[in-house]
C-alpha cells in the first residue's frame, strides 16, 4: 500500500513537470506577456488518467506558494494525490473550487502568477482550451440548428433566396395568406423554400409580394421598401412639434376665453401672530415631559382647529340638498351655513422696517407670474417656513392667498388661529 | 384632509378617460376618474357620436317614408314629424348608454368624481365637486384625457340658438327654414343631412375645394357631394365666410370667394359653426405643473404618451393624432399597457374614418391624393354598388368601393367606400391593412351571396386583375 502511494506520488510529480516547462518558457519571454498571469490546468496524475475530481485547494486564493508546497488535493477513481507546486508563485484565482467533479485534463483549474506580481493589476489570461474546444465544435453545434424548423432566425440563408444577407426568414406557422398559398403551388415551391423567404408583413407574416420578390418577378426591394413605409405610418409623427411659444402672454388670453370660468382673482389675507406663548409652551412642555414638540406641530393643529366650520365663500354654489332644504326653510333652522376649509398658513417672520398693512390688501405687488405659481409655490414656501423655526420669537405674519370670494372665509381662519397660538397654545398639544 | 393617494387618476371621463379607467381598475389599479360633465362618455356620447346617429338614423326614416317608398310600392297616409318625441328617442339612447358606463366603472372597482378637476402641484389633482365642496386626490400616474371643444368661428357668438355649435344642431327646437353650415367637414355634413331631411333649406359653405375634410379621399369627396347635392343640400365650395350679424332671430353672412373674387351674402334662421374641434384644457391648471403645449394647444407627449412630467400621460382629443373615439379608445388601452406592460399597440396608420351621412362614407389607409403627393405608385380598382346586386334589390344604388394598392407586391393601401352601411363594410378593409393583405387576399376571400361585401371583393378583383360583373 505505502508503494502503491509513493507510485502516486511520483506520478504527481512527473505530471506537474509540465507546470514547470511552461514556468521555463515563460521565463524566456521578454514582451509584455512575461507580466501576464498563467493558467493552471488540471494535470495528468497517471498515463492514463483523464478527468478528476478536486478534492480541496490546500492554498487560497491570493496566498503564495513555495516550490514543493502542496497546492490542491486531486481525487481520481483510484486514490486522492496531492499535487505540489514546481516553483515559488501565487494562486491568482481558482477556477474549480474545492469538490468539482470530472474535471478533464488540460482544462484550467486555476490562475497563478509569479511571486511579487501585482494580482489586482494582472489581467486573466484567455482560456486556450476552452477556444480551441469550441473552435472544434462550433460546426457540429451550428449543423443540427439549421435544419431545426422554429428557431427563431436560423442564421443561414437557404441559397436560394435573393434577399439581402442578414435578413429574417422563419417559417410560416399560421395558414398562408390566400394569394401566398396560390402562389406557391403554381410555381411549386416546396416548404423548405417557402420557409426560407424573407417576410415583410406585419408580425413576420409572409406577403404576396414576398413570394414575387422572392420568385424575382418584381423588384426584390419592393416589399421591404412598403413594410418600412406602413411601419413609419403605424406611428405618430411627433418629429415636427412646434412647442407653443411664450405661453406668459398666451395663458391670459386664454382664461379669458369664453368656455372656462375665469381664474378667479386671488388676493393674499394676512394677520401678524405673535408666537412667543408658543414658544414659552414649548420650553414648559419640554421641562415637565421632556419631550420637545417642533414649532410646526402647534402651527399644524392650530390651522386644523381653525378650519373647523368656517363661514362659506361669498361665490358658494349650494348642494342639491342644501337647495332643498331652503326650498322648505329648513336653512335657517339649521344655523348659519358653516364648511371645513383646507387653509394652510404661509409664514414669515415680520419685516422690522416695513408698516404692517391693517387691510387685506397685498402685502407685496402681485404680478401675473405670481398668480399663475400661486397654488403650487406658497404651499412649499409654507412648508418650509413652518418647518424651520428661525422666526420665531417676534410677532409673524400668517398669510393666505386666496380668491377674492373667499376673502373674509379666509380672515376668520387667520382670526382663529391667531386666538388660539396667543392664548392657550398649550391646549393644543395636551 | 389628506388627499386620497390613488395608483391611477384620470381626469376626463370620456372614450378616452372611462375606457382606460376600466382597463386600469381591470388590470388591479385603484383609479379614480374625475368628470364634469355628470354623465360619462364625454363629447361622444352625450353630445356628438351616440346622439347624432339617432337624428340621423331617424330623420332618414322619416326622410324615406315621405320621398321613398311609393315607389317602392309602400304608400303612407299622413306623414308627421315629431320633433320632440324624435329628441326623446335620442335622450333614450344616450342616458341608456351612459349609465351603462357608469356601470361599468362600478364594476371595475373605479371610484367616479363629479367635479371638475385641476393640477395642484405635480402629484396632486384637486376637484371642484359638482354637488359643492371640494377634495383632491394625488396619483402615482395621472392621465390628462380632457378632450376637445368647438372651435368658436371669430366674430360670431355661439349661442346655440341662432348661432350653434354640433352641441345645438343635436338638439333644436324646431326645424328652421333655413340653415348655413359652415365647414362641410364630417360633422357639418351630418348636421346638414339631419335638418335637411327634417324640412331645412340647408346650404354649406366650405373654405376648401372639397367637402369631407382633408382625410378624404378626393373623387370620393366629389362623388358624394353630387349624391347629397341630389338630396337638396346647397354646397358653395372654394368659399369663406367673412363676417355674420346676428339680427334677432336671424344671421347674415358675408361670404367671399377663397380666391378673392364675387362678394355675396346668404341669410339664415340658423348657423351651425362646424369648422373643426380644438384640444380643450381649460381650468385644468396646466400652468400649476409647467405642461407644454404645442402651437395648436395640444399637449405634448412621447410615443407612450407621456408628457414632459414623465408620470403623467395624455391620451385622446387633447393631444396629437386624428380626433376620432375610436383612436381615443386604442390609446386608452395601450396606454394602460405601456404603464403596466411596458408596452402597447396602436397602429395609427391604420385608423378608419366613417362619415354617417346616406349613403355612409368610410376610408381607411392612404387615399389617392396622399400617394400621389408623396410620389408613390399605386394602382386604383373600382366596384360600382349600381353592379351589385343586392344593392339594386335594395335601390339603394349610390356608391362605389374603390381599393388603392402597390402596383408590384398588390399589397393593400387604402379603401374608400359611399355606399349604404360603408362604416361596418370598412372593417373588413381595417383588418386586411392590419394584416398586411393583398388585394388578391381579399378577393379570394369567400363573400355570401346576394351582400354588399361582394362590391368589396369585386374591388379588390377589379384592382389586381378585373372584376367579374363590371
Amino acid at each position: 500500500m505505502a508503494s502503491f502511494a509513493a507510485a502516486c506520488r511520483m506520478s504527481a510529480r512527473l505530471a506537474t513537470r509540465k507546470l514547470q516547462q511552461d514556468a521555463a518558457s515563460r521565463g524566456f519571454r521578454t514582451s509584455a506577456a512575461a507580466l501576464a498571469a498563467q493558467n493552471f490546468t488540471m494535470p495528468a496524475l497517471s498515463p492514463t488518467m483523464t478527468e478528476g475530481n478536486i478534492a480541496a485547494w490546500r492554498v487560497k486564493e491570493g496566498e503564495k506558494f513555495s516550490a514543493g508546497d502542496v497546492l490542491l488535493e486531486i481525487e481520481t477513481d483510484k486514490a486522492t494525490m496531492d499535487v505540489e507546486a514546481q516553483e515559488d508563485g501565487i494562486l491568482m484565482k481558482v477556477m474549480q473550487g474545492d469538490g468539482s467533479k470530472g474535471v478533464q485534463v488540460g482544462t484550467r483549474i486555476a490562475v497563478i502568477a509569479e511571486e511579487g506580481d501585482d494580482i489586482s493589476s494582472l489581467e486573466i489570461p484567455a482560456d486556450e482550451k476552452a477556444q480551441s474546444t469550441q473552435a472544434a465544435e462550433a460546426p457540429k453545434t451550428q449543423t443540427p440548428a439549421t435544419p431545426e424548423p422554429d428557431s427563431a432566425p436560423p442564421s443561414s440563408t437557404p441559397p436560394k433566396v435573393a434577399s439581402k444577407p442578414g435578413a429574417k426568414t422563419s417559417k410560416q406557422t399560421y395558414p398562408l395568406y390566400p394569394s401566398v398559398a396560390q402562389l406557391v403551388k403554381e410555381n411549386g415551391l416546396d416548404e423548405s423554400a417557402v420557409s426560407g423567404i424573407t417576410p415583410t408583413g406585419p408580425g413576420g407574416r409572409l406577403l404576396k409580394g414576398d413570394v414575387l420578390a422572392f420568385l424575382g418577378k418584381i423588384n426584390t426591394k419592393t416589399p421591404s421598401e412598403i413594410s418600412a413605409r406602413f411601419n413609419k405610418a403605424s406611428h405618430l409623427d411627433l418629429s415636427n412639434i412646434k412647442v407653443a411659444k411664450a405661453p406668459e402672454p398666451k395663458k391670459p388670453a386664454k382664461e379669458a376665453a369664453p368656455v372656462p370660468p375665469p381664474a378667479p382673482v386671488k388676493s393674499v389675507v394676512s394677520l401678524p401672530v405673535s408666537l412667543s406663548a408658543v414658544i414659552e409652551a414649548q420650553r414648559k412642555i419640554q421641562k415637565s415631559l421632556g419631550v420637545f414638540l417642533p414649532l410646526s406641530t402647534f402651527i399644524s393643529r392650530a390651522s386644523e382647529v381653525a378650519n373647523d366650520e368656517l363661514p362659506l365663500p361669498a361665490g358658494y354654489q349650494p348642494t342639491a340638498d342644501e337647495l332643498f332644504n331652503q326650498v322648505l326653510g329648513l336653512d335657517k333652522v339649521a344655523g348659519p351655513k358653516v364648511s371645513r376649509g383646507a387653509y394652510i398658513p404661509q409664514i414669515a417672520a415680520l419685516p422690522p422696517a416695513s408698516a404692517f398693512p391693517t387691510s387685506a390688501a397685498p402685502a407685496k405687488k402681485l404680478d401675473i407670474l405670481d398668480i399663475l405659481a400661486a397654488p403650487s409655490r406658497p404651499k412649499q414656501a409654507a412648508k418650509k417656513t413652518v418647518v424651520l423655526p428661525g422666526a420665531s420669537t417676534g410677532p409673524n405674519v400668517f398669510s393666505l392667498q386666496v380668491p377674492k370670494a373667499e376673502e373674509r372665509r379666509a380672515l376668520v381662519f387667520l382670526e382663529r388661529v391667531k386666538l388660539v397660538l396667543e392664548s392657550e397654545p398649550g391646549r393644543l398639544v395636551l | 384632509m389628506a388627499p386620497q393617494a390613488r395608483t391611477r387618476v384620470i381626469i376626463g371621463g370620456g372614450v378616452a378617460g372611462y375606457v382606460a379607467a376600466i382597463k386600469a381598475g381591470q388590470e388591479g389599479m385603484k383609479v379614480t376618474c374625475i368628470e364634469k360633465r355628470g354623465t360619462l362618455g364625454g363629447t361622444c356620447l352625450n353630445v356628438g357620436c351616440i346622439p347624432s346617429k339617432s337624428l340621423l338614423n331617424n330623420s332618414h326614416l322619416y326622410h324615406q317614408v315621405l320621398h321613398d317608398t311609393k315607389h317602392r310600392g309602400i304608400e303612407v297616409g299622413d306623414v308627421k314629424l315629431n320633433l320632440k318625441q324624435l329628441m326623446k328617442a335620442k335622450e333614450q339612447s344616450v342616458s341608456g348608454l351612459t349609465k351603462g358606463v357608469e356601470f361599468l366603472l362600478k364594476k371595475n372597482g373605479v371610484e367616479y368624481l363629479k367635479g371638475t378637476g385641476s393640477f395642484q402641484d405635480e402629484h396632486t389633482v384637486k376637484v371642484q365637486l359638482n354637488d359643492g365642496g371640494e377634495t383632491s386626490v394625488t396619483g402615482k400616474n395621472i392621465l390628462i384625457a380632457t378632450g376637445s371643444e368647438v372651435t368658436p368661428f371669430p366674430g360670431l357668438e355661439i349661442d346655440e340658438k341662432t348661432v350653434i355649435s354640433s352641441t345645438g344642431a343635436i338638439a333644436l327646437e324646431k326645424v328652421p327654414k333655413k340653415m348655413v353650415v359652415i365647414g362641410g367637414g364630417i360633422i357639418g355634413l351630418e348636421m346638414a343631412s339631419v335638418w335637411s331631411r327634417l324640412g331645412s333649406e340647408v346650404t354649406v359653405v366650405e373654405f376648401l375645394d372639397q367637402i369631407g375634410g382633408p382625410g378624404m379621399d378626393t373623387e370620393i369627396a366629389k362623388n358624394i357631394q353630387k349624391i347629397l347635392k341630389k338630396q337638396g343640400i346647397n354646397f358653395k365650395t372654394g368659399t369663406k365666410v367673412v363676417s355674420g350679424d346676428k339680427t334677432d332671430g336671424s344671421v347674415k353672412l358675408n361670404l367671399d370667394s377663397a380666391k378673392g373674387g364675387k362678394a355675396e351674402s346668404i341669410d339664415a334662421d340658423v348657423v351651425l359653426v362646424a369648422i373643426g374641434r380644438r384640444p380643450y384644457t381649460g381650468g385644468l391648471g396646466l400652468e400649476n405643473i409647467g405642461m407644454e403645449l404645442d402651437e395648436r394647444g395640444r399637449v405634448i407627449i412621447d410615443s407612450e404618451y407621456r408628457t414632459k412630467i414623465p408620470h403623467i400621460r395624455c391620451i385622446g382629443d387633447v393631444t396629437f393624432g386624428p380626433m376620432l373615439a375610436h383612436k381615443a379608445e386604442e390609446e386608452a388601452v395601450a396606454v394602460v399597457e405601456y404603464i403596466k406592460k411596458g408596452y402597447g399597440h396602436v397602429n395609427y396608420g391604420v385608423i378608419p374614418a366613417v362619415m354617417y351621412t346616406f349613403p355612409e362614407v368610410a376610408w381607411v389607409g392612404q387615399s389617392e391624393q396622399d400617394l400621389k403627393k408623396a410620389g408613390i405608385n399605386y394602382r386604383v380598382g373600382t366596384f360600382p354598388f349600381s353592379a351589385n346586386s343586392r344593392a339594386k334589390t335594395n335601390l339603394d344604388t349610390d356608391g362605389m368601393v374603390k381599393m388603392l394598392a402597390d402596383p408590384e407586391t398588390d399589397r393593400l393601401l387604402g379603401v374608400h367606400i359611399i355606399g349604404p352601411n360603408a362604416g361596418e363594410m370598412i372593417a373588413e378593409g381595417t383588418l386586411a391593412l392590419e394584416y398586411g393583405a393583398s388585394c388578391e387576399d381579399i378577393a379570394r376571400t369567400c363573400h355570401a351571396h346576394p351582400t354588399l361585401a361582394e362590391a368589396f371583393k369585386e374591388a379588390a378583383m377589379a384592382t389586381y386583375s378585373k372584376a367579374i360583373h363590371f
